[in-house]
């Protein structure tokens, strides 16, 4: 049994996460020996970086070498608690903080709706309340006058050292941001909320944060345009070699517009799509020349790249990007942005950035599943659902539809075009995260890739697995319609572990593809059912 | 006359309380939106699959609806059903049922009580009374055994076993307790809540020389009073805030014209976030640190 205060622990691992206790897939991923052998890591690594949560690494956390160290880190979190309960440093997010912190009953009627403490055979490390309650625990003895006298009557005193606060950093990182407990909490407390602010107060205090979403994330966006490093004229320069592929693909000429001053629509992708799924762009340049729209990308800073990884880690972060992306749009007089295939791209803009985009920065954002809803529907386009004759299933961006509301647009596509698409159970607002949500999809760490898809994904594996389990043979191929950036990319890593393509023929790809598939004026097919 | 003193302090110090915990959490500065679905919000057909106004294209030209009466009726269900413990943790549910119908008995009865004393003297108000003795043992009851229940599943129940602690187990033998010395008063013949209501409205030679049972629920409900408003119990109301104000609260900014003017004074709060790419020393305003270009802390002064 574990309890909270077992985090401030001195020595040992909290969990070793066997497993063999692992959510069972069906056949033929159950298994276990089968499962690719955790990364070893080097003893010289193990004793430099913290490692004692569940023996996996997000973040590479130093171990403090000496006591003054360790008293300087317990300093600087206590100063960082402060600030994140004070009305001036954390305005934006102090009242949810605050009713989560106050008003939970400790019922744990949460619990069984997180995926990966479901998905790990409930390893209670990875509670979804644990790191809530922890962090509860020390606002209330740290953070309050007679705080630790009143914890001691409690019975709920935690002691705060290096340990204490490498494993709560750590486990603020094994939580998707998903949401599903609060979905389930009565009282309307929110752990991912906590688990947020978790990870703000290390990285706006201590400067304590992924590389892969601050260095290599917000920090590159702001210094270059996008995350992945793209300038203005490298963007340029990939969009217009897309522009040739889809003449070669398809004999359509198309040249993508760049800064059209007063268009109806600024396009803003996942920059990453361009690299890594450059399909999905190209798709979307076809159909909206197709349906006569009047679009435009931007060369502005960070206009051209909708990611946003502010909203999972640090405030200041988040608003920088949210207001150069306002920027651009508002540079061009366009009259809406219309959000690509990317989830917390939609809920960063349209939603967690709304109230800080007033005025000259308040051009409406929409998102690109409505328009493309919009432009089947309206019949623009010649389709042919019989070229998309193919078991199709769809994956619930939990940004885009727990977290904004949007549930039937794509499906309502995708009844249209797909004859065998079939649900996923739970799915729409109940959906279970792709493993991947909030930074994990870019992450790595030391070894954590072993952890985001041995227990993150696995429940969504399995999920898929049962939305297909009536065509399970490589030789059918199928499709998992996932319209976001973050989760195409935990699928694509997912499935390579698994071998779920080997094995079961099951390919993931976007919502815009599926559409392009189906127009009857392309005479390839537009899907080439090969996994990358 | 003490219990009379007691009980007076414990209502002022639970109305108190309560105004307290309220004025502060409505002079919190405007927070940025972080809403949740479903909504129990618009048209009846895109509540049932959790839909958003976010579905419709151009959003922004269409009229919002501002009705709550589903959140209304969703409220009310979840008060009396306790449905979220139903569909999440139905082990629990029972117990938790039972304590929250203890509860609400109890304050019902207690109001019916004030309507009885307070009607003049020679009023027919039989069915009043009976109401009140009937509905304050029910409570009674229903609370003791849910505290009970809780108390058990608390210690037993792996689920909960991990996070229950001294003052878990204190909140709800406190509250067992007065149910418990309710059920005990009754028991030795009085008539129990309609005496308190009298002794607190002045009328304290009513009941004679209460039993010791009675001035110890007395006392415990006015501890209980004067403890309520520094609890996680304040769920109660604070719903409110976390359910409407926070977790259902997707009006856009631009339908609602005071978010502009708080956020303005929001962005002229200052920072005083360490670290190296915020670095604003005491002295950056929200608005210098979001408009640093580069994310390179031009906010750090010297």
């Amino acid at each position: 049994m574990l309890r909270p205060s077992d985090i401030a622990t001195q020595s040992g691992q909290l969990s070793k996460v066997p497993a063999q206790t692992l959510l069972p897939l069906p056949a033929p991923y159950d298994d276990f020996a089968t499962l690719a052998p955790r990364k070893v890591l080097d003893p010289k690594v193990l004793e430099r970086i913290d490692t004692s949560l569940d023996g996996f690494s997000a973040l590479g956390i130093s171990r403090p070498l000496t006591p003054e160290d360790e008293r300087q880190l317990v300093d600087r979190f206590l100063s960082g608690l402060e600030k994140l309960l004070s009305k001036e440093d954390n305005w934006a997010f102090l009242k949810q903080l605050q009713l989560s912190l106050d008003h939970c009953a400790r019922c744990q009627t949460c619990v069984e709706a997180c995926p990966i403490y479901t998905g790990s055979g409930h390893d209670e490390v990875y509670r979804p309340t644990f790191r809530s309650e922890v962090f509860r625990r020390l606002v209330n003895e740290y953070g309050k006058p007679q705080g630790r006298l009143l914890a001691r009557l409690k019975g709920e005193h935690i002691d705060l050292n290096a340990a204490t606060l490498g494993r709560l950093l750590e486990s603020a990182y094994r939580c998707t941001l998903c949401r599903r407990c609060a979905q389930a909490c009565p009282m309307g407390v929110d752990n991912a909320l906590l688990t947020r602010e978790i990870r703000k107060l290390f990285s706006m205090e201590m400067g304590i944060a992924p590389k892969e979403i601050h260095e290599k994330g917000s920090m590159l966006q702001l210094r270059t345009g996008s995350s992945t490093g793209m300038n203005a004229r490298a963007v340029h320069d990939n969009i217009e070699f897309l522009d040739e592929e889809i003449h070669d693909q398809t004999d359509i000429t198309i040249k993508t517009p760049w800064d059209k001053e007063g268009a109806d629509v600024l396009l803003i992708h996942n920059a990453g799509e361009i690299l890594a799924w450059p399909e999905n762009p190209m798709a979307f340049a076809i159909i909206l020349e197709a349906a006569g729209i009047s679009w435009t990308m931007s060369s502005e800073l960070v206009g051209y790249d909708s990611v946003n990884y502010g909203l999972w880690y640090d405030d200041a972060q988040f608003a920088r990007v949210a207001v150069k992306q306002a920027e651009a749009a508002s540079k061009l007089k366009v009259k809406k942005i219309v959000l690509g295939e990317c989830g917390h791209g939609h809920k960063a803009s349209m939603v967690t950035a709304d109230r800080i985009l007033t005025g000259d920065l308040s051009t409406p954002r929409e998102s690109a599943l409505v328009l493309l809803r919009d432009i089947v529907m309206s019949g623009r386009l010649k389709l042919d659902p019989s070229k998309n004759n193919f078991p199709v299933t769809l994956h619930d961006p939990c940004n885009i539809v727990r977290m904004m509301g949007i549930v039937e647009p794509q499906r309502e596509i995708l009844r249209a075009i797909c004859p065998q698409f079939r649900e996923m159970t739970p799915h729409g607002v109940n959906n279970y995260c792709c493993g991947g949500g909030s930074g994990f999809a870019v992450m790595s760490g030391y070894n954590f890739e072993d952890w985001r898809f041995s227990v993150a994904g696995r429940m969504k594996l399995k999920q898929i697995l049962d939305a297909f389990d009536d065509c399970p043979s490589p030789d059918i191929k199928k499709y998992v319609c996932a319209p976001c950036s973050n989760c195409k990319g935990q699928f694509r890593d997912l499935f390579r572990y698994y071998g779920v393509w080997e094995k079961s023929g099951i390919l993931y790809g976007g919502l815009a593809e599926l559409i392009v598939n189906a127009m009857s004026d392309i005479s390839e097919p537009f899907i080439k059912w090969e996994f990358h | 006359m003490l219990t009379v003193v007691l009980i007076s302090v414990a209502v002022v110090v639970f109305f108190a309380g309560i105004a307290i915990r309220l004025m502060k959490t409505l002079q919190m500065p405007a927070h940025l939106r972080w809403e949740l679905y479903p909504i129990p919000k618009g048209p009846r057909e895109r509540q049932r699959y959790g839909g958003s106004y976010f579905e419709e294209s151009d959003w922004w030209t269409k009229p919002e609806d501002s009705s709550h009466k589903s959140e209304m009726v969703f409220v009310v269900r979840e008060v009396l059903l306790l449905r979220g413990v139903w569909e999440n943790f139905r082990p629990l549910w029972l117990w938790s049922w039972l304590l929250h119908w203890g509860l609400y008995l109890y304050v019902i009865a207690t109001m019916l009580g004030m309507v009885e004393v307070s009607l003049p003297a020679g009023s027919n108000s039989g069915a009043l009374h009976g109401a009140v003795v009937h509905g304050y043992r029910t409570a009674c009851f229903l609370g003791l055994v849910g505290a009970a229940g809780l108390v058990v599943m608390r210690s037993l129940h792996p689920r909960l076993r991990p996070f229950t602690t001294r003052i878990r187990i204190f909140d709800l033998v406190l509250l067992g307790s007065i149910f418990a010395t309710g059920v005990l008063s009754l028991k030795m013949g009085t008539n129990g809540l309609v005496s308190m209501v009298r002794d607190l409205s002045g009328f304290s030679s009513y009941f004679g020389n209460p039993p010791v049972v009675w001035r110890v629920h007395l006392i415990l409900v006015a501890f209980f009073l004067a403890y309520f408003p520094f609890t996680h119990m304040t769920h109660a109301y604070m719903k409110y805030f976390t359910w409407h104000d926070l977790r259902w609260d997707d009006s856009p900014s631009s339908r609602n014209p005071r978010a502009a003017k708080a956020l303005a004074a929001n962005l002229q709060r200052k920072s005083s976030w360490a670290a190296p790419h915020i670095a604003s020393g005491n002295a950056a305003t929200w608005s210098e640190v979001v408009s640093d270009p580069n994310g390179n802390g031009v906010g750090k002064r010297a």
